[in-house]
């Protein structure tokens, strides 16, 4: 609750919308205490007072009444109507969303039919309907306002229910014999609520506004009683000649609606849950970088990572994902990076091209240099020129990469025109070669496919010929076998190291499959906790591994592909970023671990090719 | 896809045939009778009785139904008392006012409401976004027919910018730059609403597509940031937009009520409110089911445009 | 098409319809064309068949492309001559013979004669005629004396009563009795609403639904030509919009300004016209049932309402405080010596302790507009609020204007104790005949719906009716002012003062205390 109200406030419009409103609320409720004028009292001859007149603090109306008196009065009503008619909607019209969603079939059919009828009879002359068959009166203009609203909550709330209805705890509550009305009530209702409230917080103010227009009709509250929609359509005469006296319920109408909306935006995007991991901030197009300290020298390296530090901001936590990682590649190598998830693998390999999300975040130290160029600090354009271009990616789920609604020809073309001039044709006959060439058949038919015509494995392929589109000097490839299954796995693995050999590309490979690594790698890192704690050539290392770490890590891989399953077989857990221990970090896991691993700051250290990050190795390196 | 329309349009057609009975239903219940608005002041109770006998109307109700509906089906909406004249003409011809003005605010909130959506997402807590999200607040925050009035005190009456009301110059108008000039007001006091919604909506519609992998995907290939932002991101946001559109069109259709009024446009909406006022029975039910089936048609073509923009949606 | 370029198109396309809009706000602002004469009116029309309709509204339009056999004198409710030239009243009041103008053409060439004449008032009056089904004819009660209309010769014609009535030559002036053309009924059928033909100074040129009637210079009019070259009716509903082009220019004449926007027009640039009418603004009080059955609480309440309030400061000046139930519009029957009742609160709380009515609950019929209502629901929450001062408690209930009626006319019994009325006539029989008799009430068809009776009164009205001599008729009509001001049957309130605001440009523009709204002579610079 106190996380929900910190988030609340934490957003500053919400947080001013909570202000006014409340304020309004209690001037409201204090209302028949405050020494105010009665506002049905008529004085004519004292009509159309300026605000701030004896007297009058907003002035007098057209019959001399005290507009203060009558705005407060007037906000008391309009509000407790707006709030009634958003509770009469909402009940009604979830609990009709509800039996729709929850019993389906022809029940729903029949139900979303009536609310289709409803909702296609414009809003406005229903409830003008409503109102001339049920009669003036501010009561009836809120039954009025109230039902027309129910339809947009039965459909509102039965999308969502549907959504609920077929999952396994409702499956499990009629399997327990529950009732119908008792799954509603105790297995239906808490999940759809919130939402509900959310919907209702948002339509409040949508109702004071509609109540306006009913009045504004001349269907709203009986003279004298106040109520701000008749008061504006009272005063709409007077428009031109005193227009203080519709401007003062006008602003009041705006005050109220805009506070609620605000407030009603905060509390749902309080209530997400996405929110709080900061997942519905935009990430920008670049990582943003706050590089304190130097920057390290040029290498002869085609891809050089120099004491990398990348760290996430979450509110006023820093998790650094990548604490000073140094890797390289040449041309023709495949670098193999492996770590267990969390490890930092993925965030480094996506700080190369400044793909990683920002916020949350941040580059605070090192570079990456291309050819000698640091791309850290390299101006946007620049970056981009060389994304895909120079060095590309290849991902893990295929089906979440690919944009879901261009087809996968198009997606390649695109590839390469963002950086060649080519005609479409050409772009078309480059993409169908690309194809060709991660050996899938048809592909004059499939260069036309969506991603969701396509198997797993074939996505994948097409995710590869993306990469190599523009024949670039070096591939990311970040697990890009994960999701597929094992003999998918084999082929794409053959396919790329077939084509590291046939192009002379440079490959660095994130994986936390030491199989994976074996067969493709000629070089391996081995990655914990934000930092590189083993690095040498593969053969070796895998013959001899020097870190504990390291050691378990292959143990844990009988024969090819198992990877995923046997990791948890390190006991403990990978240690939370956000708070390091100052000495090793895998200390707290680690049988050999001493005393002084805990309180050291270990530096990686080594012979030739070889390192390692440990005060007691399994070998010398 | 032509199977797909087809299949639709059939299942619109028990809607509308529920819209012709609930309009019918309602226009029975309402107290008050034609021929009280007809006679005026001079409304006696025999005068009254004798007129609804003329009109048809005391039949029972259900065989007045049928009447009305079997006749409209032959094309024959009726003959408006209020207005003499037969219902088909004054409500095709009123529709179309309408559709100009409800067209040209929904394209108008369409396109402003997703460029600010998309401005606001793009530039997510900066300078923009603060800027347009408070516009958009007062654009959702005023009624509609507060702004119209605002609208024609500034630009028409004090700078005299614009003309104040109806559809086209009352002498030697007629052209589209005069029908252009009257609209721009009353098109946008009709637009501001639905844009604040379809804004605010875009906007999160875009920050969820900004998340996803496949923008980091196209990112990483080199696209340049304009077109991830205004092709790939806002591509897969219309999937969860145009549902909203079609939501907001029925508004705007709606809303046009009060803007017409205010703005003396000769649309079917100030048609309908006047009717239900005077109680001109085959005047309201025809215009709304006019009204209802251009709704329905349209949310059809929502339909439509959603499965052509997303084919992952089987048709 | 990528999204991209599309939206980007589409963004071109609006600001480039931004763009050419405001290179055409010169335009925007252009004037009126001289000569054209552009009207706001407050409605649309329902109809322009003079015999279908019962609005003002819609009679500022008819009479300038009709004529009646008769018409007011201007400035006056007096009868004068128009396509009658002449007439001549037989001695039992039964008969009267009219002599028609010769050389009189309507706007479709036909002639007008006494055939032409009789097939008006059979159109109306004879439900066998053959286009009687044209109507419903609302008013057609206005000539229900008549018992028939014959051709005497080609330009003489006679119509027969079945009893005298007094008020007939008026009635003829009113605008139910102006003359179509035959052959354009004929010719359109049911659609001659629309497709109007008159012998009037203008005609007919087009209807544009809910934008505009106009109405063009008719150069074969056989009196003096009209001042202008073409008349626009505008309907603009909202009084603000219509407030609004006014301000801006887009109209140069409107009529019922709402008080509350008349200082708006009181500067240079425009002129108001004024001009009281024979209209009564009152409340009916149910005298059948309830704390209104006793007329020490009618009066009472005549008392304890403030009508200097109302007509001063809610109606800006634009009524006068009615005496009586007759307007001193009608100057020959009015009853000069009637005083109003005053504003006096403290004797309204005496008479109602003496009735023993103190705290009665009142229901209140309110409108939320409506033929010469004014501005009823300031107006009805004035009184209601003056009525609780002396103590009543009033609820007020409103009502649209037809439900409102619909309400009323069937009698306020059980229903209410009061309600707003509001009637423009054009005899001083109409009203009084229709709702203060006893044989009026709504059962027997008649409009007095708070149930007042008084056989003298009923006496008097009857007496009136039937004398042809006019000072006759005014002694009769004073005296039954005396009693039913003393009875108090209603709250009077209000006699208004119609105005309409012209701009510089129009000349000779007056309005007359007819509530029509004659053209003619208007010229438009």
């Amino acid at each position: 609750m106190s996380t929900f109200f910190k988030l609340l406030f934490r957003n500053r419009l919400a947080a001013m919308g909570a202000v006014v409103l409340s304020v309004i609320l209690i001037l409201v409720l204090i209302t028949p205490l405050l020494p105010l004028q009665n506002p049905d009292i008529t004085a004519t001859a004292d009509r159309f007072q300026k605000p701030f007149a004896d007297g009058h603090l907003l002035g007098t109306d057209h019959l001399g009444r005290d507009l203060l008196s009558r705005l407060l009065h007037g906000t008391r009503l309009s509000l407790a109507v707006g709030i009634s008619a958003a509770l009469i909607a909402a009940t009604i019209g979830s609990a009709i969303g509800i039996i729709a969603g929850y019993f389906g079939g022809r029940t729903d059919n029949i139900i979303m039919r009536g609310v289709d009828m409803l909702m296609a009879f414009p809003y406005i002359l229903l409830a003008l309907a409503i109102v001339a068959a049920l009669g003036p009166g501010l009561m009836n203009a809120l039954i009025a306002v109230a039902a027309v609203n129910v339809p947009f909550f039965a459909r509102n709330i039965r999308g969502i229910t549907v959504g609920l209805a077929g999952r396994e705890f409702i499956d499990a509550a009629r399997l327990a014999g529950m009732g119908h009305t008792r799954i509603i009530l105790t297995e239906l209702l808490p999940n759809v609520l919130p939402v509900i409230i959310i919907a209702m917080s948002t339509t409040i103010g949508w109702m004071i506004l509609e109540t306006a227009g009913l009045s504004f009709l001349g269907l709203g509250s009986q003279p004298p009683q106040a109520d701000l929609g008749s008061m504006l359509g009272e005063a709409r005469s007077a428009m031109i000649s005193h227009p203080h006296t519709s401007v003062v319920p006008g602003i009041m109408i705006f005050l109220i609606v805009m506070s609620i909306n605000l407030l009603g935006d905060g509390i749902r995007d309080a209530l997400d849950p996405r929110l709080r991991s900061g997942a519905l901030s935009r990430p920008r197009a670049t990582t943003l970088v706050e590089r304190t300290g130097d920057v390290p020298e040029a290498t002869d390296d085609l891809l050089a990572i120099q004491d990398l530090e990348t760290q996430f901001h979450v509110n006023k936590r820093i998790y650094r994902a990548v604490g000073g990682v140094s890797l390289s590649v040449k041309p023709g190598e495949c670098l193999g990076v492996i770590g267990e998830s969390g490890s930092g693998k993925s965030v480094t390999a996506l700080s190369v091209m400044g793909l990683v999300a920002s916020p949350p975040g941040v580059i605070t130290a090192g570079a990456v240099r291309f050819r000698g160029e640091d791309l850290i600090d390299a101006p946007y354009e620049s970056l981009r020129q060389k994304r895909g271009d120079r060095v590309a990616y290849i991902f893990q789920d295929p089906l979440s990469t690919l944009h879901p609604l261009y087809r996968v020809g198009q997606q390649l073309a695109e590839a390469i025109q963002s950086h060649h001039k080519i005609s479409k044709a050409e772009a078309r006959e480059r993409a169908i070669q690309l194809l060709e060439d991660v050996r899938i058949p048809n592909a004059e038919s499939r260069v036309d496919n969506f991603p969701h015509e396509m198997s797993g494995g074939m996505r994948q392929r097409v995710g590869i010929a993306m990469a190599l589109a523009n024949e670039p000097n070096v591939i990311i490839a970040d697990e890009p076998t994960t999701a597929l299954d094992v003999t998918v796995q084999a082929q794409i693995l053959s396919l790329l190291d077939d084509l590291r050999r046939d192009r002379g590309l440079a490959i660095v490979f994130i994986t936390h499959d030491f199989g994976v690594v074996a067969q493709l790698c000629d070089r391996v890192a081995v990655v914990y906790a934000g930092r590189v704690v083993e690095e040498g050539p593969t053969g070796a290392v895998l013959d001899a591994p020097a870190h504990p770490y390291t050691k378990r890590l292959i143990a844990c891989v009988p024969e090819l592909g198992g990877g995923r399953r046997m990791l948890s077989a390190i006991p403990g857990l990978p240690p939370v970023v956000d708070d390091l221990p100052p000495g090793c970090a895998f200390a707290p896991r680690c049988d050999k671990a001493q005393e002084k691993c805990r309180h050291i700051d270990i530096s990686l250290a080594g012979t030739g090719d070889r390192s390692v990050r440990c005060l007691y190795p399994e070998e010398l390196v | 896809m032509g199977g797909y329309i087809v299949k639709r349009l059939v299942s619109a057609v028990p809607v509308l045939l529920g819209i012709t009975i609930i309009v019918f239903l309602i226009m029975s219940l309402i107290p008050g009778d034609p021929a009280t608005a007809i006679l005026g002041s001079y409304a006696t109770p025999e005068n009254v009785e004798k007129l609804n006998r003329d009109l048809g109307l005391d039949k029972p109700m259900v065989q007045r139904y049928f009447i009305w509906l079997g006749n409209m089906l032959t094309g024959d909406f009726g003959r408006s008392f209020s207005l003499n004249r037969p219902v088909l003409d004054e409500v095709s011809e009123r529709f179309n006012a309408t559709l100009v003005l409800a067209g040209t605010a929904f394209v108008l909130c369409s396109l402003l409401g997703i460029l600010a959506g998309v401005i606001s997402a793009a530039r997510q807590y900066g300078l923009a976004d603060k800027a347009i999200t408070f516009v958009v607040l007062i654009g959702i925050s005023v009624p509609s027919f507060f702004l119209g009035m605002m609208m024609i005190l500034l630009f028409a009456v004090n700078l005299r910018w614009l003309p104040v009301s109806g559809m086209y110059a009352i002498y030697g108008g007629g052209d589209l730059p005069d029908l252009i000039n009257h609209l721009i007001m009353p098109a946008l006091a009709l637009a501001a609403v639905a844009t604040g919604v379809i804004a605010r909506l875009s906007r999160s519609a875009m920050l969820e597509v900004l998340r996803q992998d496949f923008i980091r995907t196209a990112r990483a290939k080199g696209v340049p940031e304009r077109r991830v932002i205004m092709g790939h991101a806002l591509r897969a946001a219309m999937v969860s937009i145009i549902p909203i559109l079609g939501i907001q069109a029925g508004f705007v259709l709606s809303g046009a009520v009060y803007i017409e009024i205010v703005f003396q446009w000769p649309g079917v909406g100030r048609m309908l409110v006047d009717a239900i006022l005077k109680r001109d029975l085959l005047l309201v039910q025809g215009g709304v089911v006019f009204v209802a089936a251009c709704y329905v048609l349209f949310n059809i073509s929502v339909d439509v445009a959603q499965s052509l923009l997303d084919p992952r949606i089987k048709t | 098409m990528t999204i991209l370029s599309w939206t980007r198109r589409g963004l071109l396309a609006a600001v480039g319809a931004v763009l050419i809009a405001g290179g055409m706000f010169a335009s925007a602002t252009a004037q009126t064309p001289p000569g054209v004469l552009i009207v706001g009116q407050i409605a649309e029309p329902k109809s322009l068949d003079p015999a279908a309709v019962t609005a003002v509204n819609d009679f500022r339009i008819l009479v300038n492309v009709y004529e009646g056999l008769t018409r007011y004198k201007s400035g006056t409710l007096e009868v004068e001559p128009a396509l009658a030239t002449s007439w001549s009243i037989s001695d039992d009041g039964t008969e009267y013979t009219l002599k028609l103008r010769s050389g009189v053409n309507f706007h479709d060439g036909t002639p007008f004669n006494a055939e032409a004449v009789k097939f008006n008032f059979d159109r109306m009056l004879n439900e066998k005629h053959p286009y009687h089904d044209t109507g419903p004819f609302p008013l057609s009660f206005f000539f229900s004396a008549v018992k028939s209309t014959d051709v005497v010769d080609d330009m003489t014609v006679k119509f027969t009563l079945n009893a005298p009535y007094a008020p007939f030559l008026s009635n003829l002036a009113y605008p139910t009795g102006l003359i179509v053309s035959p052959a354009a009924v004929a010719a359109s059928g049911k659609e001659f609403g629309r497709n109007p033909v008159g012998t009037g100074p203008f005609k007919f040129g087009e209807w544009r639904s809910n934008e505009a009637v106009v109405v063009e210079r008719n150069d074969g009019y056989w009196g003096e030509a009209a001042g202008s070259q073409a008349v626009v009716f505008r309907p603009i509903t909202d009084a603000n919009t219509r407030v609004a082009e006014m301000l801006a220019g887009g109209i140069d004449l409107m009529v019922e300004v709402p008080p509350t926007s008349l200082g708006q027009f009181s500067g240079d640039g425009f002129s108001i016209a004024e001009q009281a009418g024979p209209h009564v603004w009152f409340l009916i009080l149910n005298a059948k049932e309830g704390p209104f059955a006793d007329k020490r609480v009618r009066q009472a309440a005549n008392y304890a309402i403030n009508k200097e309030a109302i007509v001063n400061d809610v109606l800006e000046g634009t009524a006068t405080v009615a005496a009586g139930p007759t307007p001193p519009a009608f100057a020959w029957a009015y009853n000069e010596s009637l005083d109003p009742y005053p504003y006096d609160p403290e004797k309204a709380k005496a008479l109602i302790a003496e009735a023993g009515a103190s705290g009665a609950e009142l229901k209140f019929y309110v409108t939320e507009g409506g033929s010469g209502m004014l501005d009823p629901v300031p107006m009805g929450t004035a009184i209601q609020a003056d009525l609780e001062a002396v103590g009543f408690d009033v609820k007020i209930e409103t009502y649209e204007w037809n439900t409102f009626l619909g309400e009323v006319n069937p009698g306020l019994e059980g229903k209410a104790d009061m309600a707003e009325m509001a009637w423009m006539t054009n005899d001083p029989d109409t009203l009084p005949y229709l709702a203060l008799r006893s044989e009026a009430w709504p059962d027997k068809g008649g409009f007095n719906s708070g149930y007042y009776a008084n056989a003298e009164v009923d006496k008097l009205l009857e007496a009136a009716r039937t004398a042809t001599d006019q000072n006759e008729r005014a002694k009769l009509y004073r005296e039954m002012q005396t009693i039913v001001q003393e009875d108090a049957p209603w709250v009077f309130v209000a006699n208004w003062k119609q105005n309409a605001v012209t701009n510089d440009r129009v000349k000779n523009f007056g309005l007359e205390p007819s509530f029509l709204l004659h053209l003619q002579g208007v010229v438009k610079d």
